[in-house]
C-alpha cells in the first residue's frame, strides 16, 4: 500500500541514533550471555543473590568478559552500521527489524548456550583451568604440548586411519545395501527394517554385545576356527579387543621382520582398533543407506530404460547413472562419516578405554581423561585446546570433500 | 491507517522484545526472590525412614561424634552396587540413632560417581559428605574443596591413629586430614586345591615366597589341564612383587619415578620369566575376562586376588572349590597392596558439624564392626582385624596389616604412574618389547606426568 519513497524528513540525527541504539542492544546482549557463560562455580552459593553471582564472575572471569567484549565492539559497530546504511530504505528498515526480532528468541537461546559456550570453551583453552579455581592465561601452551604428547597424537593418528578405512568402507556398504533393497519390492519393508536395526539399537548395547563376539573364547574366534577348520587350516583365536599388532606390522611379520613398539606410528591400525571399525559400519552403515535409498527412488526410471535400449548392461547403469545421480547423498554421507569418525568416542570408552598400548585412544578419548582428570588433575584447558584442534581438523577435510566430491554437483 | 499500522507494529514489537528478554532476565531476578540460600532443599527422605522401620534391634551404643547443628540436613553420595547400598542406608540408620537432630538424605551414584562428583562440585550443587578416592583427592584437595577434618577430629576425640597406617596415606596432605578410610582391600594368593592335587604338589601355606609360588606354578602347567599363575598386565597385581622386593613405582616425595631401578626390574623380570616358560598366563590367554573367573572356571591354578572373590565365587561358581592364603614373601620382605577409598566433607556444606560426624560415625569402629560382619568389606580399624569370618577372606586381609605393606599412591599423577607400569607390562607379555626396553619407556612416561603435573 505505502509506495517506496524516501522520505527526507527523517533527519540524519535519527539514523544515527537508531545505529547507536543498534550498537548498545548487541554488546549488552552479547554481554549479558557472556555473563551467564563466565563463572567458574555455579549451585546456590553463587547464585544466592546477584552480587555472590558478580562476586564470583570478578574472581574468575574478568579476561573472559574482556576478550568477549572486544568481539561485541565488532560485532556491535557491525550492525549499527548495517542500520544506519538501511535507514533511510523505510522498506528495508522494518524488514531488518522484523527479521531479527523473528529471529531473537532462536538466536538468544543459540547464542547462549551453543555460542557462548564455544567461546567460553575457546578462551579456556588459552588457560591453564581446573574447573575450581580462575583460569589462568597460558597462551598458546595447551596447543603446543598437544602436539607434543604422545596420547593425543596417537589418538589422531588412530582416528585418520579409523576414518580411512570405516568411510569407504561404509559409505560402499550402504550403497550396495540400498541398490539390493531398491532393486526388488518384495519385502523391502522387511529388509529395510531388519537392516536398519543396528542403526536404531543403542551403540551402548551393541558394543556389550561385540564384547563378547570380540573375546578369545568368542564367536568370532570360534566361527573363523571352525570355517577354516573344514578347509583344514589351523586358526590361532585372537583376543580381537586386546590385541595391539597393527595391520602393516602383520603384514612386515609374515615376511619375518618386524616393526618395534617405539614406531608404533608405522604400525598402522592395532586389530584392536579394526575390530571397534568392522562394528561401526555394522551400526552406521545402515543409517546412511535409508539416506541412499530415499535418493534412489528420485531417480528417474525411464533413465535406466534409455540406457538398456542402449545396451547398457546392468554394471553400467549402476556405475553411469546410478552413482552420478547419487553424488550429492555422496558427499553428505561421506561429509556425516568423517566427523563420526573423527569424533568416536562411546565404543572405545566401553570396549578398550585407549588400550591396548593406546592403540584405540581417540583424541575425543583423550580429551575425556584430561578434562575430568582420570589419570591426573582436571586440565580442562588442555582438554578444550585439543578439541579445538580437532575441530580445524574436522573443517580441513570436510573442506576437501566438498572441494573433491562437490565438482560438477549442484550444491547439496 | 498508516499510524494505525505503526502502533501495531510497536506493540508487536515491544511483545516480542518482552518475550525474548524474559529468559535472559529471570536469572539475575531469581536468586533476589529464592533470596538465602542457607534454606536447604527440604525433601525431607527421613519422613520415610520411620515408616520403613528400624528393624528394632538398632542398639543405641555410641553417642553422637560432635554436637551438630540444629535441623541439620546434609546429603551423602557414594558409588556402589544394591549391597553396598543396603549396607549404607544401615550404617545412616544407626548414625540416626545416635545423632537424631540430622537427616541424611542418601544420594548413591552406581556408576561414573567421580565425573559426576567432580561436575557437581564445580556446580556447587556437590553433597555435603561423599566417598574419596586418590583421584577425587587430586582434583578436590589442591583447590581447597575439602573440609580438613582435624579440628572436628580433635573435638570428637578421633585420631588417625586410630586406622590402618597405610590407608591414611592417600586421605592425609601436607599434614591435613581430608577423609577417613571406609573400607579397604588387598591380594591373597588364591588357588585351586584340585589344581594342587592334580599336580600333585603341597598347598601353598602363609610362608610361601614367589620362587615357592613359581615352581608349583610351573609344575601346575605341566599338568596340561590347568594355567599355573593367571596374572594380567596390571599395575595392582605386580605391586605385591615390587613391595615385597623393597621398591616402588615413586620416590617417597613423589617426585621421581623409580620403575628402572632394580627392585622394579628384578620383578618385572620375574614375571616376565614366568611368562616365557609358560607358568603365568593372561586371563585373555585362557579365555577369562579376569584372573578371578579364570578361577571360577578352573582354567588356571593360581592368581592374586582379594576379598571380593568370596562374595563372586559364592553367586556365581559356588561349587567350585577354592582356597586363599596370605600373600607371598619376596627377597626383601612381605608386602601387599592395599586399596582403599574414604569419606571426606565437601568445604562448602552447610552443615560441617553434622557433616563430619557422619564421616566419623561411618568410619568409626562402631560402625566398621557392623559392616565387617557383613562380610562386604574389612574394618579400617587394627584392631578389629579378626573379626572377619570367612576363613578365606581372612587369609586375604592378612596381608594388608603386613609393615611393608602400602597403597600404590604415587600423589597427584597417580592413574599416569599405575598406567605407564600397566603399559610396560603388557609390552612385556605381549613380546613387544624386553623388560628393560619396557620399563626405561614406563620412567620415562611416568617421570613426565609426575614432573609435568601440579
Amino acid at each position: 500500500m505505502a509506495t517506496v519513497t524516501n522520505e527526507p524528513s527523517a533527519a540524519p540525527s535519527r539514523r544515527t541514533l537508531m545505529a547507536v541504539l543498534s550498537f548498545l542492544v548487541v554488546f549488552i546482549v552479547l554481554m549479558t550471555i557472556a555473563l551467564f557463560n563466565a563463572p567458574t562455580m555455579g549451585g546456590p552459593r553463587v547464585m544466592a543473590t546477584v552480587e555472590t553471582y558478580l562476586t564470583e564472575v570478578r574472581r574468575t572471569a574478568l579476561p573472559f568478559l574482556g576478550a568477549v567484549a572486544l568481539l561485541a565492539i565488532v560485532l556491535g559497530l557491525a550492525a549499527a552500521r548495517v542500520v544506519y546504511r538501511e535507514w533511510p530504505n523505510p522498506k528495508r528498515r522494518t524488514n531488518l527489524i522484523m527479521g531479527y526480532l523473528f529471529l531473537a528468541p532462536y538466536l538468544l537461546i543459540t547464542l547462549t548456550f551453543t555460542v557462548g559456550v564455544v567461546l567460553f570453551a575457546l578462551y579456556i583453552s588459552f588457560t591453564n583451568y581446573d574447573i575450581f579455581s580462575p583460569p589462568q592465561w597460558a597462551g598458546l601452551a595447551n596447543y603446543a604440548r598437544a602436539f607434543q604428547e604422545k596420547n593425543f597424537l596417537q589418538g589422531l593418528h588412530n582416528v585418520l586411519w579409523y576414518s580411512l578405512l570405516v568411510v569407504p568402507t561404509q559409505t560402499a556398504a550402504a550403497i550396495l545395501l540400498a541398490v539390493l533393497l531398491n532393486s526388488q519390492n518384495r519385502f523391502k519393508q522387511f529388509f529395510r527394517t531388519i537392516f536398519y536395526a543396528p542403526s536404531v539399537t543403542s551403540s551402548v548395547v551393541i558394543t556389550l554385545i561385540f564384547m563378547w563376539f570380540y573375546l578369545r573364547t568368542g564367536y568370532i574366534n570360534y566361527f573363523i576356527s571352525n570355517f577354516l577348520g573344514t578347509f583344514g587350516v589351523e586358526w590361532k583365536n585372537i583376543n580381537w579387543l586386546g590385541d595391539p599388532r597393527g595391520l602393516i606390522q602383520l603384514i612386515v611379520q609374515a615376511f619375518g621382520g618386524d616393526i618395534p613398539s617405539d614406531q608404533w606410528y608405522l604400525r598402522g591400525p592395532s586389530i584392536a582398533l579394526m575390530a571397534i571399525m568392522f562394528q561401526n559400519v555394522f551400526t552406521t552403515a545402515p543409517t546412511f543407506m535409508i539416506m541412499f535409498l530415499a535418493a534412489l527412488q528420485d531417480i528417474n526410471p525411464a533413465l535406466y530404460e534409455a540406457a538398456s535400449l542402449d545396451g547398457a548392461n546392468g554394471w553400467h547403469r549402476f556405475w553411469k547413472i546410478t552413482v552420478p545421480l547419487l553424488r550429492p547423498i555422496i558427499l553428505l554421507v561421506v561429509v556425516l562419516g568423517t566427523i563420526g569418525t573423527l569424533q568416536i568416542f562411546d565404543q572405545v570408552y566401553l570396549a578398550t578405554q585407549g588400550g591396548p598400548l593406546g592403540t584405540s585412544l581417540t583424541p575425543v578419548y583423550v580429551l575425556y581423561q584430561e578434562a575430568l582428570g582420570t589419570e591426573g588433575p582436571i586440565q580442562m584447558g588442555y582438554a578444550a585446546a585439543m578439541a579445538f584442534i580437532l575441530a580445524v581438523l574436522i573443517f580441513f577435510f570436510t573442506f576437501l570433500q566438498r572441494r573433491f566430491i562437490e565438482r560438477e554437483t549442484q550444491l547439496y | 491507517m498508516k499510524s494505525l499500522s505503526k502502533l501495531l507494529a510497536l506493540l508487536f514489537i515491544g511483545v516480542m522484545l518482552l518475550a525474548a528478554c524474559a529468559p535472559a532476565t529471570t536469572p539475575t531476578e531469581a536468586p533476589a526472590t529464592v533470596a538465602p540460600a542457607t534454606e536447604p532443599a527440604t525433601e525431607a527422605p527421613m519422613t520415610e525412614a520411620p515408616t520403613e522401620a528400624p528393624t528394632g534391634e538398632v542398639p543405641v551404643t555410641g553417642s553422637c561424634p560432635l554436637p551438630v547443628e540444629e535441623g541439620a540436613t546434609i546429603v551423602f553420595s557414594g558409588w556402589g552396587d544394591e549391597t553396598e547400598q543396603q549396607i549404607y542406608r544401615d550404617s545412616i540408620e544407626r548414625f540416626g540413632s545416635v545423632c537424631p537432630g540430622v537427616t541424611v538424605d542418601y544420594q548413591p551414584v552406581p556408576t561414573e560417581f567421580q565425573d559426576k562428583l567432580k561436575a557437581q562440585m564445580a556446580g556447587g550443587t556437590a553433597p555435603d559428605v561423599f566417598y574419596i578416592d586418590d583421584q577425587l583427592m587430586t582434583a578436590f584437595v589442591p583447590t581447597g574443596q575439602l573440609l580438613a577434618l582435624d579440628p572436628y577430629m580433635e573435638e570428637a576425640g578421633v585420631s588417625s591413629d586410630d586406622f590402618i597406617p597405610a590407608l591414611m596415606t592417600i586421605f592425609t596432605q601436607d599434614g591435613q586430614t581430608y577423609a577417613l578410610p571406609k573400607d579397604w582391600g588387598t591380594l591373597g594368593l588364591v588357588y585351586l586345591p584340585a589344581a594342587f592335587e592334580a599336580a600333585g604338589i603341597d598347598e601353598p601355606t602363609d610362608d610361601w615366597t614367589w620362587e615357592d609360588m613359581r615352581a608349583a606354578a610351573q609344575a601346575i602347567a605341566d599338568t596340561g589341564t590347568y594355567g599355573g599363575f593367571c596374572m594380567g598386565p596390571d599395575w595392582a597385581r605386580f605391586a605385591p612383587f615390587v613391595f615385597s622386593n623393597g621398591g616402588a613405582f615413586a620416590s617417597e616425595d613423589n617426585t621421581t619415578a623409580t620403575l628402572d631401578t632394580p627392585e622394579v626390574k628384578e620383578m618385572a623380570n620375574f614375571v616376565a620369566e614366568m611368562k616365557e616358560e609358560g607358568s603365568l598366563v593372561t586371563p585373555s590367554d585362557v579365555g577369562a575376562t579376569w584372573c578371578g573367573e579364570a578361577i571360577g572356571l578352573e582354567l588356571v591354578g593360581m592368581t592374586t586376588e582379594g576379598g571380593w572373590m568370596v562374595n563372586f565365587m559364592k553367586q556365581t561358581y559356588p561349587d567350585v572349590e577354592w582356597k586363599a592364603v596370605q600373600i607371598p614373601a619376596g627377597p626383601v620382605t612381605r608386602a601387599d597392596v592395599i586399596f582403599t577409598n574414604g569419606i571426606g566433607v565437601n568445604a562448602a556444606t552447610e552443615f560441617p558439624n553434622a557433616a563430619a560426624a557422619l564421616a566419623m560415625y561411618l568410619t568409626s569402629a562402631e560402625n566398621q564392626a557392623e559392616i565387617v560382619n557383613t562380610g562386604f568389606a574389612y574394618s579400617t580399624h587394627p584392631e578389629q582385624a579378626d573379626l572377619v569370618q570367612d576363613p578365606n577372606d581372612l587369609a586375604i586381609s592378612g596381608g594388608g596389616l603386613l609393615p611393608d605393606t602400602r597403597v600404590a599412591y604415587w600423589g597427584p599423577s597417580t592413574g599416569a604412574v599405575n598406567t605407564a607400569v600397566s603399559q610396560a607390562l603388557e609390552r612385556v607379555f605381549l613380546g613387544d618389547q624386553d623388560v628393560d626396553t619396557a620399563f626405561a619407556q614406563a620412567q620415562e612416561e611416568a617421570q613426565a606426568a609426575l614432573g609435568g603435573g601440579r
